[in-house]
Parts: C-alpha cells; sequence; structure tokens
C-alpha cells in the first residue's frame, strides 16, 4: 500500500527514464550523465610521458626548441614548454581547426594583404609539416644541423630573420607560418585552460593574475592592492 | 483536519473494524460506490471558458498530456518504486477516454477517484485535493473537457504495478482511513479573499500535494490549515518542496512577491526550479492575479509549523568581510567563489529579478536539502513566463564537483551571510545525484510554449 501511494508525489517529478545509465555514484565526478546538455571533455591536462600522435619526431624536437626559444623559462614564470605547449600544438593538430574544416579553403587564391583574412590553400596541418621541414632545411644549409641542434642564441636569430621575412621558402610563407601559427599556438598554450593540455598548474595564470575561470573579480575593482586568489580552471581545480 | 495523531486513530479504527466484520464488510466497502451529492442548480450546462480556467488551476495537464503528445489524452509515465503508472485519456472520446462519463461518474471520480465501473484509481490522480472543489467549478471543467477538447481515441497504456500493488480494491481501505471527500468549508470569520485563497490552495491548485509532509500510508498530513503540518514541506525523488508556512523563508516575504513568484516563476529576490518551475509553466502563470494575490494572503496566514524553531536567517556581514579579506571560511567558500559568485556574488545578493539571492533563500533555508542539491548538480532554468520571458538558467556542476565538494559547497551556502540551515552530508549528496540520472530532463522546464 505504501508503494502505490508513493505514486502521488512522483507523478510531478518522475517521468519514465528510457535506457540505461550507469550509477553515477561509481564516479568520484561525473560527466556522462547530465542528459546530454554539454559540458567540457574530461580534462586531460600536459603529462610528463606525452608522445605526440601528429608530430614525427624531428618535428617534435623543433617544436620544443621553438617553444623553449619563444617563450623561456625565467625567475617570471615558466617557460612554454614545462607549460606543456607542445602538448597543446600537437593536440589541437586533431581538431578540424587544423584540417581547415572551419574556413572557407576553396579557390582562388590570391595573395593578398592581411586584412582580407587567412588566403592561403595550406591547412595549419600542412603549415607545420611543411613550415617544419623549410625552417630545418635552411638550418641545415647554414649550419649543418637542425634547427633543434642549434645553440640557442643562434636559434633566436634564425626565428628573427623568419619574422622579419629574410628567410624564406618557396613551399610557403615563413613569416606567415611563424606569425599566425608558431608563435599565435604557442600564446594560446601557454595561457590556455589546462584541460587543453598547456599552462600546467595554471601557473601562466598565476603569473600574471589572472583568476582563470572564475570569470568574476568585480568586487575587487577599484580597491587599492593586488587580488588575493589564485586561479581556477574549467574542470574547477584550484592552483 | 487530519493531525497524525487522529490519523493513526483513523488507522487503528480501520483495523479493528476490518477483524471484527471480516470479509464481508471488506467486500461492502470495496464494492460500494459513492454517490455525489449535488446541489439541485446542478443541472444546467457549465460555462466552458470558466472551466478551461479550473483545469489550469488543477494543472491537469501536468499529468495528462505528454511533453509534445497531443492534449489531454494521458500517457504519462508516472514513476513509483512499486511500478509505472499511465494517466488516462480525459479526452471525450467515447471508447477511450471519457466521452461516457455522466456529469454526476465526472464528479465521483473526482471527489472519491472512484471510475464509472467502481474501480478506484491510485491517489497518484490527485482525488484527495479536487474532493474540495465546488459544484460549480466541477461543472464547468466538464463542460470544457466535453465540448472545449478534441476527442481523441487512444487506449492507456495500462499500468505494470507490481503485485499486490496492482490490485485496486485495497485503495478502498485506504480511501476509508485517509480521504476526506467533504467539500470546502468557507471559514466565516475570515474575508472573501483569504477564502479564495484557502479553496485555490487547498482544493483545485492541490499545492498540499507535494508541500505537506506525508504520513506512513503515504497520506498526506493534513489537508488545510487546521493541521500544523499543512504545507510545511516535504520530500520526494531529489526535490523539497519548500515550507510554506509561517516558519519558512517564503512567509517572510510580502504577498507581492508571492504572487510575482508564481506569476512569474521569479521575484525580485528568488526562482522556481523543477517541479515548481513546471507549477509555474503549466499552471500559475496563468492564474489571475486577483487569485495570486488571494493564494499569497492565504500562505501567509498560515502559522509556523513548529513553535520555537531557531530563527533561520539573520543577515550577517561576516562572510563577504571574510572573502574580502582573502580568508573565506573552508573548501566550501572557496568553491563558491570559483564557481558561484559570478552571478550569485561573493555578497551571497545576487542580482534582482536575474540571479537569485542565496542569503535568506527558502530553498536554500529549507531543512531537507534535496532541491537545493538537485539544482546545484543539474542546473535549473527558470520558465519563459509573459512577464518575464527570459528564461535564464543557471549552469549543471555536477560534472565539476564530486559528492564530498558538493556536500561542502551546499553547506557553506546554508551557513554563509546569516543563513542558519542544518549541513549537508556526503550521502545524501549522492542520493540525490542518484536520483538525478533518471530525471534530469525535469530539471529544465521546457519553456514557453
Ligand atoms: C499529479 C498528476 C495528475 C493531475 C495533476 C491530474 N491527474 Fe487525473 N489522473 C492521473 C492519473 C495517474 C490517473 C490514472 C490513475 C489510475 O490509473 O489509477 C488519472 C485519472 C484521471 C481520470 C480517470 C479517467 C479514467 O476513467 O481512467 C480523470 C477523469 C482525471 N484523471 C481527470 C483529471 C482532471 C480533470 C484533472 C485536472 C483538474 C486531473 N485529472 C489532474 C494523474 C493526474
Ligand atoms: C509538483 C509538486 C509541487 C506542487 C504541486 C507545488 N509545488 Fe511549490 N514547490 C515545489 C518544489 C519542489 C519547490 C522547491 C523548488 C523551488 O523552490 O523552486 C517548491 C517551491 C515553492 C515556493 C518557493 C519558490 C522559491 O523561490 O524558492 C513557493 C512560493 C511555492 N512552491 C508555492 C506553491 C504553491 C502556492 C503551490 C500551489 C499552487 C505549489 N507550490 C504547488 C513543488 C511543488
Ligand atoms: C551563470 C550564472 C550562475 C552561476 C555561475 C550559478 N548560478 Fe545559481 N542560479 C542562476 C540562475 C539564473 C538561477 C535561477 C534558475 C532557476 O531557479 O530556475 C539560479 C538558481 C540557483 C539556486 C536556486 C535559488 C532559488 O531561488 O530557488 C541556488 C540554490 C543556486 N542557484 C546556487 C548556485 C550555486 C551553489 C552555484 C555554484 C556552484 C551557482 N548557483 C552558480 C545562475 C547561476
Amino acid at each position: 500500500m505504501q508503494g502505490v501511494l508513493a505514486a502521488l508525489p512522483a507523478a510531478a517529478l518522475a517521468r519514465h527514464a528510457d535506457g540505461q545509465t550507469t550509477h553515477p555514484s561509481e564516479q568520484p565526478v561525473n560527466r556522462d550523465n547530465l542528459g546530454g546538455r554539454s559540458v567540457p571533455a574530461a580534462s586531460q591536462p600536459a603529462r610528463d610521458d606525452y608522445h605526440p600522435a601528429f608530430f614525427t619526431q624531428a618535428e617534435w624536437h623543433f617544436l620544443n626548441a621553438a617553444c623553449d626559444c619563444l617563450i623561456p623559462p625565467d625567475h617570471i614564470g615558466p617557460g612554454a614548454v614545462q607549460a606543456g605547449v607542445p602538448q597543446y600544438i600537437d593536440r589541437q593538430m586533431a581538431t578540424p581547426w587544423a584540417a581547415g574544416a572551419e574556413w572557407y579553403m576553396q579557390a582562388p587564391f590570391f595573395d593578398a594583404k592581411p586584412e582580407f583574412g587567412y588566403q592561403s590553400r595550406l591547412t595549419p596541418r600542412q603549415q607545420y609539416r611543411l613550415g617544419i621541414r623549410a625552417i630545418d632545411q635552411a638550418c641545415r644549409q647554414e649550419a649543418g644541423s637542425p634547427f633543434a641542434d642549434m645553440p640557442a642564441e643562434h636559434q633566436v636569430d634564425i626565428l628573427r630573420r623568419i619574422e622579419s621575412g629574410a628567410i624564406t621558402s618557396p613551399d610557403l610563407s615563413l613569416r606567415l607560418f611563424f606569425t599566425s601559427f608558431l608563435l599565435a599556438n604557442t600564446r594560446e598554450g601557454y595561457f590556455c585552460d589546462p584541460m587543453y593540455g598547456g599552462n600546467r598548474g595554471m601557473e601562466a595564470w598565476a603569473m600574471i593574475g589572472h583568476p582563470g575561470a572564475r570569470a568574476d573579480y568585480l568586487d575587487w575593482v577599484g580597491r587599492d592592492g593586488p587580488y588575493p586568489y589564485g586561479p581556477v580552471d574549467i574542470h574547477g581545480d584550484d592552483a | 483536519m487530519t493531525d497524525p495523531a487522529r490519523t493513526k486513530g483513523r488507522l487503528a479504527a480501520a483495523g479493528a473494524l476490518l477483524s471484527a466484520l471480516g470479509i464481508a464488510a471488506v467486500a461492502a466497502i470495496v464494492l460500494h460506490r459513492p454517490e455525489p451529492r449535488l446541489a439541485m442548480a446542478m443541472t444546467g450546462t457549465g460555462d466552458a471558458r470558466h472551466g478551461a480556467y479550473v483545469a489550469v488551476l488543477g494543472d491537469c495537464a501536468a499529468c495528462h498530456t505528454a511533453p509534445g503528445g497531443t492534449p489531454l489524452t494521458g500517457g504519462v509515465p508516472l514513476e513509483t518504486p512499486m511500478g509505472v503508472l499511465y494517466s488516462s485519456n480525459i479526452t471525450p472520446a467515447s471508447r477511450t477516454g471519457i466521452g461516457r462519463y455522466t456529469f454526476v461518474d465526472f464528479v465521483r471520480v473526482m471527489r472519491y477517484g472512484v471510475r464509472p465501473d467502481g474501480t478506484r484509481l491510485y491517489p497518484a490522480m490527485p482525488y484527495t485535493a479536487y474532493a474540495r472543489m465546488s459544484d460549480g467549478d466541477l461543472r464547468d471543467l466538464y463542460a470544457y473537457l466535453r465540448q472545449d477538447v478534441v476527442p481523441v481515441e487512444q487506449a492507456t497504456r495500462p499500468s505494470t504495478m507490481r503485485w499486490p500493488f496492482d490490485m485496486r480494491w485495497p485503495l478502498a481501505l485506504w480511501n476509508l482511513a485517509f480521504h476526506h471527500p467533504a467539500p470546502f468549508r468557507p471559514d466565516p470569520t475570515r474575508d472573501a479573499q483569504w477564502n479564495r485563497g484557502a479553496y485555490l490552495v487547498t482544493g483545485p491548485a492541490h499545492c498540499g500535494t507535494c508541500h505537506t509532509p506525508r504520513g506512513l500510508a503515504f497520506q498526506e498530513a493534513g489537508l488545510d490549515e487546521h493541521a500544523q503540518r499543512f504545507l510545511s514541506g516535504s520530500a520526494f525523488a531529489g526535490a523539497s518542496p519548500v515550507d510554506l508556512r509561517g516558519d519558512g523563508a517564503v512567509a517572510g516575504w510580502p504577498a507581492a512577491d508571492i504572487a510575482t513568484e508564481l506569476k512569474t516563476g521569479r521575484n525580485r529576490a528568488s526562482a522556481v526550479s523543477g517541479p515548481m518551475g513546471e507549477v509555474v509553466e503549466h499552471s500559475t502563470r496563468y492564474m489571475s492575479m486577483a487569485d495570486l494575490d488571494a493564494v499569497a494572503v492565504y500562505l501567509k496566514s498560515l502559522s509556523p509549523a513548529s513553535a520555537g524553531r531557531p530563527l533561520r536567517f539573520a543577515p550577517s556581514g561576516e562572510t563577504m568581510a571574510a572573502f574580502m579579506a582573502a580568508r573565506p571560511a573552508g573548501r566550501g567558500a572557496r568553491l563558491y567563489m570559483d564557481s558561484c559568485a559570478a552571478c550569485h556574488r561573493l555578497s551571497g545578493l545576487g542580482e534582482e529579478n536575474t540571479f537569485p539571492r542565496l542569503a535568506g533563500n527558502p530553498l536554500v533555508l529549507e531543512r531537507n536539502p534535496d532541491s537545493l542539491i538537485t539544482v546545484v548538480l543539474g542546473g535549473a532554468r527558470m520558465p519563459s513566463t509573459a512577464g518575464a520571458p527570459t528564461g535564464l538558467a543557471m549552469p549543471p556542476f555536477g560534472w565539476r564537483y564530486g559528492d564530498a565538494d558538493i556536500a561542502k559547497l551546499v553547506t557553506f551556502i546554508r551557513t554563509g551571510w546569516g543563513n542558519n540551515a542544518p549541513a549537508v552530508s556526503e550521502g545524501e549528496v549522492r542520493a540525490v545525484r542518484r536520483h538525478l540520472a533518471d530525471t534530469m530532463a525535469y530539471t529544465q522546464p521546457q519553456s514557453g510554449q
């Protein structure tokens, strides 16, 4: 009798749910059972034993060396490599963005001013593949070794000359590769949410006093003195 | 009308009666088909237009119209621990609906839960409250269902209740013990507005179905203001309808705030969620302001459920001061700052008409924390109403934090800013999470249809 009457209150709340759901309490944190509403993919921060999925071993060496030149570690904050930036870029290579799937990628392809947007026929993946090959080639011609094996000062000099347009390649615009991809993606990976593989331990956010995914510090605006709290990431972990 | 002692008395009386009179008496009760007594004037046809409004008051569509289904054809599954019950087709279809119901048949169902063929309805159909509806309202409702609802033949799915709950005859005994089919009687010492509110709340709007705690046999522990526990807050399936009496936080609101909450799903400081969102969406938002004011006046007249309960909210600036001084009180406070303060603010005061105020909030202060936990785990969306069309939403946080963290977070908001509600345990969060996996769709009412 009791159960029958339990139907009363349940009436308003519980309609029959089709399909089995794994029992939520079996997991410490549940990301899958929220009725199909979008929640961020599981967090996979940078790790020590990372194996690149897109980049070859040689390309991986280049990427690590280049990132280290662009944001070297110092007393103010971590370097790009410690922050996991190469891992971030490798993981980006698996996204639709890297395949150019989000852009209009059909002819005609013109040389146009930057304000006309991306005009190359190359996808970001091809940019990295061809760009790294061209830079390593230039380094071999100049110094007899690939970029990763050169002394640090020489590496910085090479990147400077690529940025200024002094080193070029017949395969692609190295300058575009450098500014629009290598440098831009390094910055992104350095300041991204840790769930994307970069900004390990939110150290880059801590360095600049950014509260992260807290999204708000209005109460401190207009007050004297620094913001007193460390950052938080999208998955709720505090630094 | 029903206090626990009297209810037990009735139970005992029913038991004694049974053993004394034996099978024959049981059979007499079970086979008895109540004959509704109606005023003489009830012979004319009703006012179907007013009947449509009565259907809104009674929220018939909530249970008799499946989401996306044909209106009032039933088939809405109501899950119970004993199996699934399906609501009936109440369109005037003659084979599968109520097309062959006479008015007297209709009154018998609405007041006694007895079908024309004598079978008993499960009280999932709230005839326990509808019994108080006036002859006139039932007449109009009947006219509406017969004249304005399109007849659609759609057989009601048989329930899948397990033995022995699949037998309907024992419900006659339950009715004998717990059902009070007395019509609403106005209180002559009160004014017309109060009496209108009392009629609506205890009758057609059946607020007690959810807001009144239940006894051992799942009967409501009181059907009107004479019972101390009437509308004193309840709990079911991951929801905790709040205490609407004098000791609940709602009673502290001005009557206009209560009416606004029911009309638009939100007011200056609060917003509805979960099952209450559905009540607003399908029923109260269509109620006239005069009726809503009457409901508010009636609710505010209810005495506290128990004397001497400690004051549950005394505003305090200490929580905010601790945040600003970079010494938040423990992990719960830290999580609040990380995940909630962007909208509800570090002050807990929210933003008027937009983000509910958590300081002094009825849901936050409610003894049973289930609705609160449900909102935090699964998020919520305000219903979209004519007065407040934007269905502002709160994102879910169940994916972000485990049960232990949610318990700390919820305990923090129940004790911050001067709130004074009991702490919440990890186990309580786990239990609600279990429910949520099945009923998720219910935390976000579909808006504006
Ligand atoms: C809380 C849910 C709920 C609400 C609200 C509700 N009903 Fe029902 N109703 C049910 C269920 C469930 C049944 C079937 C019960 C059973 O099979 O024992 C039912 C059965 C009925 C029946 C019996 C039909 C038959 O012969 O099987 C009628 C008539 C009816 N409801 C009318 C109404 C009207 C009119 C309203 C609005 C004033 C209403 N109901 C509101 C749940 C509800
Ligand atoms: C289907 C079950 C159900 C019914 C029927 C119901 N309520 Fe509720 N009510 C709830 C639940 C669950 C809550 C807690 C969630 C919330 O506060 O929105 C609630 C909360 C409330 C609140 C507080 C809202 C807030 O801002 O926290 C008020 C006021 C209220 N109900 C009034 C009523 C009135 C008046 C009626 C009758 C017209 C009614 N309820 C009928 C389930 C119900
Ligand atoms: C993006 C803004 C936003 C964030 C972040 C947010 N909320 Fe909400 N919250 C809302 C809105 C909007 C509502 C009203 C939704 C409703 O009741 O249907 C709400 C409702 C609530 C309610 C119910 C209030 C009432 O009046 O019944 C509680 C309790 C609550 N939130 C707690 C929290 C907690 C705890 C967190 C952090 C884990 C949080 N909220 C984060 C926007 C937000």
